[in-house]
């Protein structure tokens, strides 16, 4: 149901994903997220084309983490931003992070390999459905990513949304 | 300036894992997995002759050029592999890798005969002429810097441009016609007996762009001059 992969370039750090539909408690799950109950980045799904977006902004959020160029003050907020195709960090958490009234959520894990990870208790905390990563594709709002991204339809002869997107992240320092 | 070697440690690492497909004067480029997929990874390095602060600004620059390029490209529907991470720390850019791509080199290289070509070397000038009404100029036009993804229909050629570390953003007609320039000298000295085949190509780009006219006729200037030069020399 998870999606667990690893971060090849930082073989210490593996990377978590869940994903939970009818959610009635995102307003709490917010708050633990900021006081650190849990220690994870949720995420809107809408928002999301596949887990693979998700592993892009991961890997560059720990790639800054470690050389000390982070944008944002933890390596969970910086997820979030790295998932913006703006620098404007309040408008990254209004877009991509969860707000009160999402009745989905996507959770980002980053733990060290070695470290026990307790899944369990994350999903406990959780008022709604886990269902499978991958599809996370059914929850993505199309339209409002394209608009946000500025994806004009004939980019789309080039290549999927999803190469569209994660282009547009991993660039946007010097676009 | 300096950075520290723990903090830049993990790339390095990671690519001494990888397997390396070209060592060229500028760059190294390798094969790889990342984040679960293949990827291809360009690696500019420094030069020891060149002072470090010009060398790490020049270097810095081609990197930030190849990546805005190839977006400024794919945003306009020109195919070019998807950046996947940049590491601005060791210059490295991870690219989608186009598998089972075979350049336009070895392709016609290994092509019976240029009739075989003729509709490949149509859609180079398509390409071209879209890439220049976007104001992209590729700076390094060779047919190594373009792949052919086998598999495609005849009438389907996927055309991937590549290696856009010199390429820079003009409008200018001047600046255009010194790029079809480059790939004509490239292209009739790696593929010899090809003139037939190139007007064909440059055929096609005046037919697929509107403001064609004024860069072939800069085109014609800058062989002129080229020819001039080495009557002289
Ligand atoms: N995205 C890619 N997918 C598949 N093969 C690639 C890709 N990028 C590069 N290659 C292969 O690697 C070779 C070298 O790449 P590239 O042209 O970008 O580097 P280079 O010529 O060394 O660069 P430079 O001219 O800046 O020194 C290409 O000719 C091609 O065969
Ligand atoms: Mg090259």
């Amino acid at each position: 149901m998870q999606l667990t992969q690893d971060l090849e370039l930082f073989p210490e750090y593996t990377v978590t994903q869940l994903l939970f539909k009818d959610v009635k408690n995102a307003t709490e799950l917010r708050k633990m997220a900021v006081n650190g109950e849990i220690k994870g980045a949720l995420i809107n799904p809408s928002m999301v084309v596949d887990a693979f977006q998700i592993l892009v902004a991961t890997n560059k959020a720990v790639h800054l983490h470690k050389i000390g160029k982070m944008k944002t003050r933890s390596l969970y907020s910086e997820i979030i931003f790295n998932l913006s195709p703006t620098n404007n960090i309040s408008e990254a958490f209004k877009r991509f992070g969860v707000s009160d009234s999402d009745c989905a959520v996507h959770i980002v894990l980053v733990h060290n390999k070695e470290e026990n990870l307790n899944v369990d208790d994350i999903i406990s905390k959780v008022d709604g459905q886990q269902i499978p990563v991958d599809q996370v594709s059914d929850l993505m709002d199309a339209a409002k990513i394209k608009k946000l991204y500025k994806v004009a339809p004939q980019e789309e002869k080039c290549g999927s949304l999803l190469d569209a997107v994660v282009c547009r992240m991993a660039t946007k320092d010097v676009a | 300036m300096a950075q520290s070697n723990s903090l830049k440690a993990c790339v390095p690492a990671y690519l001494k894992e990888a397997q390396l497909i070209k060592q060229g004067a500028e760059a190294r480029v390798y094969r790889a997995t990342f984040l679960g997929r293949p990827v291809v990874i360009k690696e500019r390095f420094t030069k020891l002759y060149r002072h470090p602060e010009v060398d790490e600004k020049l270097t810095r620059r081609r990197t930030t050029q190849e990546v805005r390029s190839i977006l400024r490209c794919r945003r306009a529907g020109i195919n070019a592999p998807v950046v996947y991470f940049v590491d601005y720390t060791t210059h490295c850019i991870f690219l989608e890798d186009i598998v089972h791509s075979v350049s336009v080199r070895d392709h016609i290289a290994s092509a019976q005969t240029p009739q075989h070509l003729q509709a490949l070397v149509e859609k180079i000038g398509e390409v071209l002429a879209q890439m220049h009404d976007e104001d992209v100029i590729h700076g390094d036009l060779t047919t190594s810097n373009m792949l052919l993804v086998p598999g495609a229909e005849h009438q389907h050629i996927h055309l991937v441009l590549i290696d856009f570390g010199l390429s820079y953003i003009s409008a200018l007609p001047e600046d255009k016609g010194v790029d079809l320039y480059v790939l004509e000298k490239a292209f009739l000295s790696t593929h010899p007996k090809t003139e037939t085949l190139f007007e064909r190509l440059l055929k096609s780009y005046s037919a697929s762009s509107k403001k064609s006219s004024a860069v072939i006729k800069k085109l014609d200037e800058v062989r002129l001059r080229g020819r001039k030069r080495s009557m002289v020399g």
